[in-house]
């Protein structure tokens, strides 16, 4: 990023800003049909795939393939999937704290559209004793400005380990 | 086991199909497992695919063993052992790349491609050349045997292992259908790659024959639509199958020509005109006569694959997908699964980009077939654990009567090895045979290798 960030005082470093801590807000309760609502119809929502290479490599994600790679569609469908009877790893829920943090936004060549930059760290506790799991990435956000207000279009979420400690992604970043 | 007949109990009673629920998540067991399964058989490593161009490596583990699986200038695949010869540090610590040469981060020993030992700092000063090391022909100890099949690179760290098309077997016959659908086979993307607190069996032998649990687990994956097959009057009408050193699932399909089914699926002519010149008539005959469709599978000890055809998007249309996956064990009570996307070199474009979207939406880390799958994994884990689970022994019996007789007649078809339509666990028994097979026999331990020394 060379463009420097918004000044953190600017209405719509505020507005974005409140955006992500809203989400969190939703995605932590599992609200996820609200969550659904906050995305584009065109949203893409990926998560490439983390690996270890040599400073010199010039890459360090799997080369075409990902975590989540996502659309409107298949979003829906996992969503849907949540609202079933019968979606055995949520039920009982997980309990989830998405903390974010080192939120910044740049404005971008279109006026309708933020870039933020943001820290998340996912802390999830299933059971009563089993071991919790920790997930820490780096997002990349693309906010549209529409009627309603904020809605997510792009996000590229980069975590931070290349082997997960994670049963599962029933869960979104 | 403390007391070989613990071992001998344990063993017989899983080869009657009653399995003592703590070899799940038991230290004692997993040790033996490390020394007589993962230490004798044949273990995937990588494809082909993942290592193109000379130089091109994947570091790839067989339990704590790291192999660096690489392509040397002259094209020739390699697994050689991530230890220095000199102080033992890993000489490569990436996951993946592209190298002439790895060297070693302590003294600066240096390795060709292809293993051999290139660079000794101060050789002549510090050893006295080759009258105190012999340099020349030297390399990174090779795993023991090496071999592959259809791209894929398997090793055994046993060197009297026999040869890997005799340990496949006539599973050779399934492994086609996932792996080579057209002359130049299949390229490979990933693996995602995760823990789960869950035991390495319990995967195997789930994609090896358990058809009983996808009307129920994966229910909610129907009621979205996503899928129409795994309801369970379709899963029952399809069939196991058991051949050499693997077994797999089937759906029966609805009537039609081999074509007709193999559009059902999803697959475009284009690549059916390649898959009906590349079988063999039998491989032909399971589709487009028996009316039976690969599904998932396992080869022993942990080595699985997946077909299956969601759809993709709004419409009806569905979308076949394949994916490799590992069961690497880490412990009695944990896994790292590594789960790669595969598709046939020679599909369209456009088909890759939808069958690698269908396979992320089913299976992976965050596959929504895979989500449930994992979870109850994980409890019969940590359930297995305790002192009920081990005087209990989990029923693993179906498809056999008290007599031992099969339920149903073994099917009569085209396909390889021994058959059963319906619900049954005879693939899971089959697996299990073999693991107790494995660790009833001791291992030969190898010759301990120095370098440098001696001619």
């Amino acid at each position: 990023m060379t463009a420097r960030p918004l000044p953190f005082g600017d209405e719509r470093h505020l507005l974005v800003h409140q955006w992500l801590v809203d989400e969190a807000y939703l995605l932590d309760a599992q609200d996820y049909a609200a969550w659904l609502d906050l995305m584009t119809d065109d949203v893409r929502y990926v998560m490439p795939v983390r690996v270890t290479t040599g400073r010199a490599a010039g890459f360090d994600s799997a080369p075409g393939m990902a975590h989540f790679d996502e659309d409107r569609y298949s979003l829906g469908r996992r969503v849907a999937r949540f609202a079933t009877e019968h979606a055995w790893t949520e039920d009982p829920p997980s309990r989830l704290r998405h903390f974010v943090t080192n939120v910044r936004t740049f404005a971008t060549d279109s006026a309708d559209e933020l870039l933020a930059e943001s820290a998340v760290l996912l802390f999830r506790s299933r059971g009563d004793v089993r071991e919790s799991a920790l997930l820490s990435a780096g997002r990349r956000d693309v906010l549209r400005r529409t009627a309603d207000g904020l809605r997510l279009a792009h996000r590229t979420i980069t975590v931070d380990e290349s082997v997960l400690r994670m049963q599962n992604l029933a869960v979104f970043l | 086991m403390d007391d070989p007949a613990d071992l001998t109990t344990v063993l017989a009673d899983v080869r009657r199909g009653m399995i003592p629920a703590h070899v799940y998540n038991d230290e004692e067991i997993f040790r033996l497992e490390a020394q007589r399964i993962f230490a004798r058989s044949w273990v995937f490593l990588a494809h082909e695919s993942e290592i193109p161009a000379p130089g091109d490596y994947v570091v790839r583990r067989i339990l704590d063993d790291s192999f660096i699986v690489v392509r040397d200038e002259h094209g020739a695949v390699h697994a050689l052992f991530n230890m220095c010869l000199h102080r033992g540090m890993q000489v490569c610590r990436a996951e993946l790349g592209n190298a002439s040469h790895f060297r070693c981060p302590y003294h600066g020993w240096s390795y060709r491609n292809d293993g051999r030992l290139v660079g000794l700092p101060f050789h002549r000063e510090a050893y006295g050349g080759d009258a105190g090391f012999r340099r020349s022909d030297q390399r990174l100890l090779p795993a023991p045997a090496l071999d592959t099949y259809n791209g894929l690179v398997f090793a055994s760290l046993d060197p009297d292992a026999p040869p890997l098309r005799e340990f496949l077997g006539d599973f050779v016959f399934y492994l086609d259908y996932y792996t080579r659908q057209s002359p130049s086979g299949i390229e490979v993307r990933g693996p995602q790659r995760w823990r789960i607190k869950a035991n390495w069996k319990i995967g195997a032998e789930n994609f090896a024959g358990d058809m009983y649990h996808t009307p129920h687990t994966h229910t909610s994956v129907v009621e979205i639509g996503l899928f129409r097959e795994p309801k369970a009057e379709k899963r029952k009408d399809g069939c196991t199958y058991w051949a050499g050193s693997g077994g797999g699932t089937t759906y029966k399909l609805p009537p039609g020509d081999l074509r007709e089914r193999l559009r059902y699926v999803g697959y475009p002519d284009v690549m059916i005109d390649k898959m009906l010149r590349e079988w063999s008539p039998a491989q032909r005959a399971v589709i487009g006569e028996d009316g039976f469709m690969v599904s998932a599978a396992s080869v022993f000890p942990n080595l699985s694959f997946v077909h299956n055809w969601p759809k993709v998007g709004e419409s009806d249309d569905v979308l076949p997908f394949i994916s490799l996956r590992q069961w690497q064990p880490v412990g009695p009570d944990e896994t790292e699964v590594l789960s790669w996307f595969a598709v046939d070199k020679e599909a369209p474009e456009e088909f890759k980009a939808l069958s690698y979207k269908a396979y992320l939406m089913c299976f992976g880390s965050s596959g929504m077939f895979e989500q449930d799958d994992v979870e109850n994994w994980v409890s019969l884990t940590s359930t297995a654990a305790g002192t009920m689970a081990r005087r209990l022994l989990l029923n693993s019996r179906m498809g056999l009567l008290a007599d031992d007789e099969p339920v149903v007649a073994p099917l009569e078809w085209s396909g390889a090895g021994t058959a059963y339509v319906g619900y049954g666990e005879y693939n899971q028994r089959a697996l299990l045979a073999r693991w107790a097979d494995c660790l009833e026999t001791p291992v030969r331990t190898p010759s301990a290798v120095g370098f440098g020394t001696g001619s």
